[in-house]
């Protein structure tokens, strides 16, 4: 274990991106941001920079025109990164499943380590999924499984030779 | 004097919580042109809503437009079909429909205000408005079971009813509500330095709101009097003594305050229908299917949502139209930047309180 990656873990800095969805889940990130549930407890801050996060908190069945910002959020993010997918309709598009402007879920586009189910899921289950994805982030940093390691179809598909 | 820099707002931004993507030009700092995409969250749902789901289920689809106003396309959608079908839903659900569509509005507002707050660099009032709307949230989680997707609509009367102990309740948490609101509005109302920062920004005048077709609270802080809930005859406003909130200021300010006082107006409602709740069932059967069209105007947090429907007899819909309050707003909030500084775009975009999955749908 690096000297980085012990104090890593106290400030998991999180980037937050609508791709589509319908707000909800977007409101209960910012209720959790708030006094009552106060995920600041686990040093995690919503910061708009991806070359200052840690954390890619996803909402939304990705559409057609989010796809390359998502894309390029992914990218910019410095290693070891997780992304963690929020609401039903990250889980393969929810009830906007095979609209015709939709991309049927996050994990079409990028990989995704922690799933938080609901519609839109509460407060706590949010708070569940970021501390489960504070642990896999540790981990990952400990394991040096970086993107390197991804298989070539996910490669091919983040479009990481083309750029 | 100065060179021309684009300055980039969105689609991903701290400020904002959904993609919508402006480009300004700027030259020493005031903004002299800007570019507007709110393409970003299109999905079709307009095209499902009369391909893939039959008239039981299409509820389910459009309260997931906007997760703010999901009770608004709700009640836009079912007070249409259940003209079409001709059925009408009892005096308690309509009550029930009321208080729910209230603390909707309560807790929309509540949070605009505070978003507002935050990017004119008061953070700690975000925090403050967004604790006071744990209260309203944790009443629609008691009464309904979701703190965001409601569903409390069904055709012909609603999904679940108050018991007398949750009205108790209701009536309890929402006094305590208001002593709050009230110290937040004193600080909105009286505060110096927010003055600074919020007065006289981005005026609109009374000619320009008309000219221009703005609606909601925008609308209502320039001093023109609009309102659905007035002015059309779908949910029993008369009954609890509803009246139009306005201000003529016609700035950030003014409507912040236009909301903060609509927030009170909102508790004294339900309070009212709390009291005056009647007896009876909450839902009645329908048979039939839907045939003709007919339209429906609802008033969303944000301003006069419209709804058009045409049913042909069969299980699935002919066309659904939504018009959303954001729609008609967005031309004049073009204009509006021109000539103001940089550093004052974000709240200028926040007092409009934009819903950018409503608008592209």
């Amino acid at each position: 274990m690096g000297f980085f990656s012990k104090f890593r873990k106290k400030s998991p800095w999180i980037l937050h991106y609508n791709t589509g969805g319908c707000n909800g889940c977007d409101i209960e990130i910012l209720a959790t941001l708030a006094p009552k549930y106060d995920i600041e407890r686990f040093g995690a801050l919503n910061r708009g920079n991806p070359k200052q996060a840690d954390i890619l908190l996803v909402t939304g069945p990705v559409t057609k025109n989010c796809r390359d910002v998502l894309r390029r959020l992914y990218l910019e993010m410095p290693e070891p990164k997780v992304v963690v997918a929020m609401g039903a309709c990250g889980h393969g598009g929810g009830v906007f499943r095979h609209l015709y402007n939709v991309e049927n879920g996050v994990d079409n586009i990028i990989p995704v380590d922690v799933w938080i189910p609901g519609c839109a899921p509460n407060p706590r289950a949010l708070i569940d999924g970021i501390v489960e994805a504070i642990k896999i982030w540790e981990k990952k940093s400990k394991d040096k499984e970086y993107m390197k390691n991804h298989s070539k179809e996910m490669i091919k598909n983040l479009g990481v030779n083309d750029d | 004097m100065g060179n021309k820099i684009v300055v980039p707002f969105g689609s991903q931004h701290i400020a904002l919580p959904e993609p919508v993507s402006f480009l300004f030009d700027t030259k020493n700092e005031i903004i002299t042109n800007v570019k507007v995409d709110v393409g970003y969250v299109h999905r079709g749902i307009e095209k499902a809503a009369i391909t893939k789901f039959e008239f039981t289920n299409v509820s389910y689809l459009l309260t997931r437009i906007c997760g703010f106003c999901s009770i608004t396309h709700a009640g836009g959608y079912h007070h249409g079909i259940e003209k079409l079908l001709d059925v009408e839903a009892p005096k308690r659900a309509e009550y029930i429909r009321l208080i729910i569509t209230e603390l909707d509005r309560i807790h929309s507002h509540l949070l605009a205000n505070a978003h507002v707050a935050e990017v004119a660099g008061y953070e700690n009032l975000f925090m403050q408005g967004v604790k006071d709307r744990e209260i309203v949230m944790d009443l629609l989680e008691n009464i309904t079971g979701n703190r965001i997707q409601y569903d409390i609509y069904t055709i012909g009367g609603v999904r679940r009813d108050i018991s007398k102990e949750t009205a108790e309740y209701i009536k309890k948490q929402l006094l305590k509500l208001k002593d709050k609101v009230l110290k937040v509005y004193d600080f909105y109302d009286t505060d110096y330095t927010f003055g600074l920062k919020t007065k006289g920004i981005s005026y609109i005048s009374l000619d320009d709101a008309k000219k221009y077709n703005v609606v909601g609270p925008i609308a209502r802080a320039s001093g023109l009097a609009t309102d659905a809930r007035a002015e059309f005859d779908y949910l029993p406003y008369d009954e609890v003594g509803f009246e139009i909130q306005t201000r003529t200021e016609g700035d950030v300010w003014a409507r912040n305050i236009v909301r903060q006082m609509e927030v009170i107006h909102s508790i004294d409602l339900i309070l009212r229908a709390i009291d005056n709740l009647p007896e009876g069932d909450i839902k009645v059967k329908y048979k039939g299917r839907p045939k003709g069209e007919t339209f429906v105007r609802v008033e969303a947090p944000r301003g006069e949502c419209f709804y058009y429907l045409k049913g042909n007899g069969t299980k699935v819909l002919e066309r659904v139209r939504v018009r959303v309050p954001t729609y008609s707003n967005i031309p004049i909030l073009k204009e509006l930047f021109v000539g103001e500084k940089y550093s004052d775009a974000q709240p200028i975009v926040l007092s409009f309180d934009p819903c950018m999955s409503c608008t592209a749908r």
